[in-house]
């Protein structure tokens, strides 16, 4: 099945920049500082900034820019959709609209208005979720393995443990989780394969129909799912695997110079964006 | 005359991406009617493509899949109907079951042709009795079955089609002896009555031996051997160059002739030596041969 082929989950890129060594753990940190930093910008210069920051980021990374751009397809009409609704439902009672139109309907007239700030704020979100989705994606997936990511996320969230949350379940889950959807989506080519066979049709019919073509695949896969986990259980005890209580990493985390060099750089810009959206040179904000 | 045939057929895994990968190149076989083929070839040698190619499940990148002379993609929508006329058995296809009797699961591909119920009830029998499935296993959940009932009943999901060509991908994979024969068995008698053209994927050169009248090796997306299994397995030498091999026994008689005994006729199968040992042992003490060498036979 090409469909299936085509989800591409977890597209780490392997590589030798910079980005690609920074310490995970530095990288989901500055991730969530430049993402507050996107939401405290607020007018042009504030967002320049950020987004020649992350087009040099993705330049250091060595990611082609273009599949950074293709990663954001899935959102396009998200996108669209908020920046529709920005442009025609921002009022303002400061400002005169720039322009309004009168369109009769029916009985009544529907007025349509396009204010500055509307078409500021249709561009603002918009660029807010397009260098969200990028910036965040270079760093944690496009950079990061998915094993080392949850590895970071145990480490990170390793204070939780004193309110008993289990930290280290959480995080084994998930590692498990990630391990297990490509085996899972080559399973289910298989299952469809052989179903196909016996004259299964999953392409034509009406959505009905469809869904319950789907249940001769469903049924082997959860079986082999459920057996696969118990078979992996069992291998896990027979290494002796009880849980995160004194257990020791191969590789373990250690920051270097460069996380805090990063670490350094990143309050840098979100101090900039800060002081550019107080002084606000242009004079065009929100 | 044969019943399927490819024709220059080529096949790319990944195309265009960097993992790009070629499973056949330009590969023209043909497979005999109302007899049994053996598919052999080491891992990675295209088998697995190749069978999926018979039915339609992939569609050559280039040349043409020939059943009874009429290429299988000239009408792409009715591809359905191809893989009623080639049942496909893929590797354990045990995994396939689903439906919540055994009954219901042989009768999967029969209800998907559209016969009415009594016709599937025909065949899930016949179909059941072939693989021998006993009758009162048919109301169970296939979940309750053994492993090797599992497989038989998988299998029997496919002859229920009444295919004109059955294709098994390593039917008795994972089984243990006992297993092996009785679905390599059945098939075989399977194959005695109904006439049906069979292709058997196997890494067992025992059972390509045993079973099968006519063999057709892979080596590296390019058919290397096609032929009887006498003629295949005379090659033994370069059969292993390509890492394969000759049944053991074969080998055990290759050796007895570098030791000079002079053996002749179907030297691949147990028996077959045995008779020629026999005969040699004859030969050599004149018209009967001594007792305790003579049981050899049996």
């Amino acid at each position: 099945m090409t469909v299936l082929k085509d989800i591409t989950l977890g597209q780490y890129f392997p590589g030798d920049s910079i980005i690609h060594r920074l310490d995970p753990r530095a990288k989901m940190i500055l991730s969530i500082l430049y993402i507050v930093a996107i939401f405290f910008a607020k007018n042009v210069f504030s967002f320049v900034i950020l987004t020649l920051s992350a087009i040099l980021l993705v330049l250091i990374s060595r990611i082609p820019l273009l599949t950074v751009l293709r990663g954001l397809k899935p959102v396009f009409f998200i996108l669209l959709f908020t920046m529709v609704i920005n442009l025609f439902l921002t009022t303002s009672t400061e400002e005169s609209p720039l322009f309004a139109w009168n369109i009769p309907v029916f009985s009544w007239t529907w007025q349509i208005t396009i204010y500055r700030i509307g078409i500021l704020r249709a561009i603002f979100t918009a660029l807010r979720v397009i260098l969200l989705l990028s910036v965040s994606s270079v760093f944690l997936t496009y950079t990061t393995s998915p094993i080392t990511l949850t590895d970071s996320l145990e480490d990170l969230m390793g204070p939780l443990k004193v309110i008993r949350v289990p930290v280290h379940d959480i995080a084994m889950i998930i590692t498990i989780a990630l391990r297990f959807i490509p085996t899972l989506i080559e399973e289910t080519d298989k299952i469809m394969n052989a179903q196909k066979a016996r004259g299964a049709d999953f392409a034509t019919g009406s959505l009905v129909r469809r869904a319950k073509a789907l249940i001769p695949v469903l049924v082997p896969l959860f079986v082999s799912s459920f057996k696969r986990a118990d078979d992996l259980a069992i291998a896990m005890e027979c290494r002796c695997y009880r849980g995160g209580e004194g257990r020791t990493k191969l590789h373990k985390l250690r920051y270097h110079l460069r996380d805090l060099l990063a670490a350094i750089l990143m309050v840098a810009l979100f101090a900039s964006v800060l002081f550019v959206n107080h002084i606000n040179p242009l004079g065009i904000g929100l | 005359m044969s019943i399927l045939e490819l024709r220059e057929v080529s096949y790319v895994y990944g195309e265009g991406t960097p993992f790009e990968k070629i499973a056949l190149d330009r590969v023209s076989v043909s497979f005999e009617r109302g007899v049994i083929t053996g598919l052999i070839g080491h891992t990675g040698s295209g088998k697995s493509t190749l069978v999926q190619l018979l039915n339609g499940l992939l569609r050559p990148r280039s040349g043409t899949v020939l059943l009874d002379g009429v290429d299988i993609w000239e009408k792409p929508k009715e591809i359905g109907k191809i893989r009623h006329r080639v049942g496909l058995v893929m590797q354990y296809p045990e995994y396939q079951l689903f439906d919540e009797t055994v009954r219901a699961d042989i009768g999967f591909a029969p209800r998907n042709m559209g016969l009415s119920t009594d016709e599937v009830e025909a065949r899930v029998r016949e179909a059941a009795d072939f693989v021998g499935l006993g009758e009162e296993l048919l109301d169970q959940s296939p979940f309750a079955l053994s492993g090797g009932q599992k497989r038989r009943a998988a299998i029997a999901g496919i002859m229920a089609m009444r295919p004109d060509v059955l294709v098994l991908d390593e039917p008795a994979a994972g089984l243990d002896p006992l297993g092996r024969r009785e679905i390599l068995g059945g098939l075989r008698k399977y194959q005695r009555t109904s006439g049906t053209t069979v292709i058997l994927v196997s890494h067992s050169m025992e059972d390509m031996a045993e079973y099968c009248d006519r063999i057709v090796a892979l080596n590296h997306t390019k058919v290397f051997m096609e032929g009887s299994v006498d003629e295949v397995f005379s090659h033994a030498r370069e059969l292993s160059e390509v890492g394969l091999d000759i049944p053991h026994i074969a080998r055990v008689a290759l050796e007895l002739q570098k030791c000079g005994v002079p053996l002749s006729g179907n030297l691949y199968t147990i028996e077959g030596v045995a008779v020629a040992y026999h005969r040699a042992l004859v030969e050599k003490n004149g018209h009967t041969a001594s007792g305790e060498e003579g049981n050899d036979r049996a």
